[in-house]
């Protein structure tokens, strides 16, 4: 019985080891492609029309949470196995994947540079180091900002409903603090916002500098602007105007369908995640406006190639492609993850276009128009060691634990602990 | 008695002649001096390396500047160890895995014993009640943290509407340090109680029956039967089930990270403060957030030291408790 047991576990371990070593990449003469995304890109079906139109290339997407992606890719860059043969790579950590760029395809290798002008400046830059001559990944979505409010809620506080009127009451985030106020006033019993996280943010990602200054250096602690951000959203944790929730958590989840706040930031790729959220229920009572403080921009993503995949060539035509003007049109179409790409941002069928969701709202021009104004945060190699430092803060207060003010001190120390 | 005794000492007196025709065949001697070790060297091959290599490489690591991506960035020396002594946020992880490690394993080992005592008592539908309380240890950890999660919600959870009706007011159980590390200890002792239960059942069937029919007999009570007893009859079971949640208990890690809804974003501090961060999320944040592989190998390797310590202590003092009686 157990010298069986003992044959069948060695037999099992031989199949997994051979699997985990066998690297099935020529399987039936096939070049196969990997891609290693996260979330929602809308590539099932380019897939399927990039495979008919190459029948010698097979492409298999590997899907996992965001988090889990950055630190699997990291350990697979580290190991120099593992990774696919494309990967997908958050602007929020592109900063820090590209001080290991050598781990990385140039991708000017095989003639990226000549598509530079698909893409807006500020993203194109993003994706690039060596002061353009290093090109890491090409461009697919950005998070160019919105600001998406409860129209019932904001009726039953006396607020104007209208969008274009909506967006006239808060030029600025001292003027949406103000209706934070109003509205709290009106209505105790629901959430302004949903956490101060979001609010701090979207404030930084409408300044040029954050954490770190364009030499990237750190600056978090003498930069008035980040301190103006903390202490904005800081004030609605005070105040108890936000529901202190984790950002996108479950949590999040179960308020958004019981109706528990009335605004949240949102960039272009939010949408989809509120209206997962709130459910059809919901429907028609959520709405977009443009968002205090003009254009900036959260998120939005790059395709990469690790060295370590065995068909660069193909990989890159493969992300050539997929990140190319139509096939950026046709993803906006299907999942609302905005194009970044000005020549499609601007295209009339994409300005055109409204989300049923959201109350028929205009979400084409609105996030077109953010796009065009905005200015791009830079983002610091560090960038993504620091930023949650400020974000627990702010839970910190919001969970009564602290003072502002200590808070502050705290995520400075430990910022500054990051960054050494 | 002295049969037995008489049988064994003629033993080496007959095998004598016998010893004779085993240097003629070199390799029957050959076979006996060795096969044992044959025989058990695949384990020591698969420890070495699964084991063995993973420790001295992390010890190695642990010496150097080294970044989870770009490797080696130099020697160091015990640079990391002095930096980890002076770290707060260590001590305050420490903390965390201990007190957690003593509010789950501690009830969770009482709990298991009472329960396996309930279970010898022949219920009508043994199997069933036996394969029930495995039940929880078989579900999927991130299954159970993600319901429990939902349980302990602060605006929308069933534990606080429960309390709620009682008139205690809402609990942010992720706020605060005392609430986080109930909640989590909760969650191991649901998942483990009944795994160890099955443990001592098992031991304590091959109890021999006249021992507690003698015992009655003398006028004991249930209670006595238990402590004088079945307790000290089942001591082995009990000091392998503290070293193995001993071990257990102090790599907590899949509770408190799921726990922490901002584990799934980039946010794995286990609390806004660290409230329940154990030593294996502080090693998780080092190593795989903020990628300085050279400090969480630092860690790991305390870790490993603190469970050595704990399993030492409590090994001899679950000895000394059980061997009374």
């Amino acid at each position: 019985m157990s010298r069986r047991l003992v044959g069948s576990v060695a037999a099992t371990l031989v199949m997994v080891l051979a699997a985990g070593c066998g690297g099935s990449s020529e399987a039936d003469g096939k070049v196969q492609l990997s891609l290693g995304l996260f979330s929602d890109f809308g590539y099932d079906k380019l897939i399927e029309e990039y495979q008919a139109a190459h029948p010698n290339i097979k492409i298999e997407q590997r899907k996992v949470k965001m988090e889990q992606h950055n630190t699997q890719l990291a350990t697979q860059l580290a190991g120099g196995r593992g990774a696919a043969d494309i990967v997908a790579l958050e602007e929020g950590v592109v900063s820090q994947f590209r001080a290991s760029k050598d781990k990385f395809v140039n991708l000017a290798e095989y003639g990226a540079k000549d598509l530079k002008s698909q893409w807006a400046d500020w993203k194109w830059n993003q994706g690039t180091a060596d002061g353009g001559d290093f090109v890491l990944g090409l461009g697919t979505d950005m998070g160019s900002l919105g600001l998406c409010y409860r129209r019932d809620l904001f009726e039953a506080a006396g607020l104007p409903t209208d969008r274009t009127e909506v967006a006239k009451l808060w030029p600025t985030w001292a003027d949406y603090s103000k209706v934070a106020d109003q509205f709290t006033a009106k209505t105790p019993n629901v959430k302004f916002v949903d956490t101060g996280r979001n609010v701090y943010k979207a404030i930084l990602d409408q300044t040029e500098e954050g954490y770190f200054a364009k030499d990237d250096s750190y600056i978090a602690d003498k930069n008035d602007k980040v301190k103006t951000a903390f202490d904005t959203a800081a004030a609605l944790g005070t105040k108890q105007q936000t529901g202190a929730l984790e950002p996108f958590s479950q949590d999040w989840n179960v308020a958004l369908k019981q109706g528990s706040f009335a605004t949240t930031t949102c960039p272009a790729w939010a949408l989809a995640l509120i209206k997962a959220g709130a459910g059809d229920a919901a429907a028609g009572k959520w709405d977009v406006t443009t968002a205090p403080g003009g254009g900036g921009n959260w998120g939005g993503s790059f395709l990469a190639i690790p060295k370590q995949g065995k068909h660069p060539k193909e990989a890159y035509e493969l992300a050539k492609w997929l990140t190319a003007p139509e096939q950026q049109k046709r993803i906006f179409k299907e999942t609302g993850n905005l194009p970044s790409q000005p020549k499609v941002y601007q295209d009339p069928e994409v300005q055109a276009t409204v989300n049923e969701y959201f109350n028929k709202a205009p979400v084409g021009q609105i996030f077109a128009s953010s796009a065009e104004s905005l200015k791009p945060t830079y983002r610091g190699t560090k960038d993504s060691k620091v930023g949650p430092v400020f974000g627990t803060a702010l839970t910190r207060v919001e969970q009564g634990k602290q003072s502002a003010a200590d808070a502050w001190t705290q995520a400075l120390k430990e910022a500054q602990d990051a960054v050494k | 008695m002295t049969d037995l005794r008489t049988r064994t000492e003629a033993a080496p007196a007959a095998s004598v002649p016998s010893s004779t025709p085993s240097k003629r065949f070199g390799l029957s001697r050959w076979d006996a001096k060795y096969t044992p070790y044959l025989i058990i060297a695949p384990f020591f091959v698969v420890f070495g390396i699964f084991g063995l290599y993973p420790l001295v490489y992390t010890a190695w690591v642990s010496l150097h500047d080294w970044q989870l991506i770009d490797g080696n960035q130099g020697f160091v020396g015990f640079a990391n160890y002095a930096e980890l002594f002076g770290d707060t946020k260590f001590w305050n992880a420490l903390f965390n895995t201990l007190s957690l490690f003593v509010l789950s394993t501690v009830p969770q080992l009482l709990a298991a014993l009472g329960l396996a005592a309930l279970l010898d008592r022949g219920l009508r539908g043994s199997a069933f009640w036996r394969a029930g309380v495995l039940l929880p240890n078989v579900i999927s950890v991130a299954a159970v943290a993600l319901v429990f999660a939902q349980f302990f919600g602060r605006d929308f959870g069933i534990v606080n509407y429960l309390l709620g009706l009682v008139g205690i007011d809402p609990i942010d159980w992720r706020a605060e340090t005392w609430a986080s590390h109930l909640a989590v200890s909760t969650m191991v002792m649901w998942r483990w109680t009944g795994y160890n239960a099955l443990l001592y059942l098992a031991a304590m069937q091959s109890v021999p029956k006249d021992m507690y029919e003698s015992a009655t007999l003398d006028g004991a009570s249930r209670w006595r039967l238990f402590w004088s007893i079945t307790v000290p009859s089942i001591r082995p079971t009990i000091l392998f089930t503290v070293v193995t949640s001993t071990i257990g208990g102090l790599q907590l890690f899949a509770e408190p990270a799921l726990f922490d809804p901002g584990f799934a974003a980039n946010n794995s501090t286990g609390g806004s403060d660290r409230q329940f961060q154990t030593l294996v999320l502080y090693m998780y944040e080092k190593g795989f957030r903020l990628f300085d592989a050279g400090y969480a190998a630092t860690i790991a390797w305390m870790l490993f030291v603190v469970v050595l310590l704990v399993a030492v202590v409590n090994f001899s003092l679950t000895r000394r408790i059980a061997g009374k009686g």
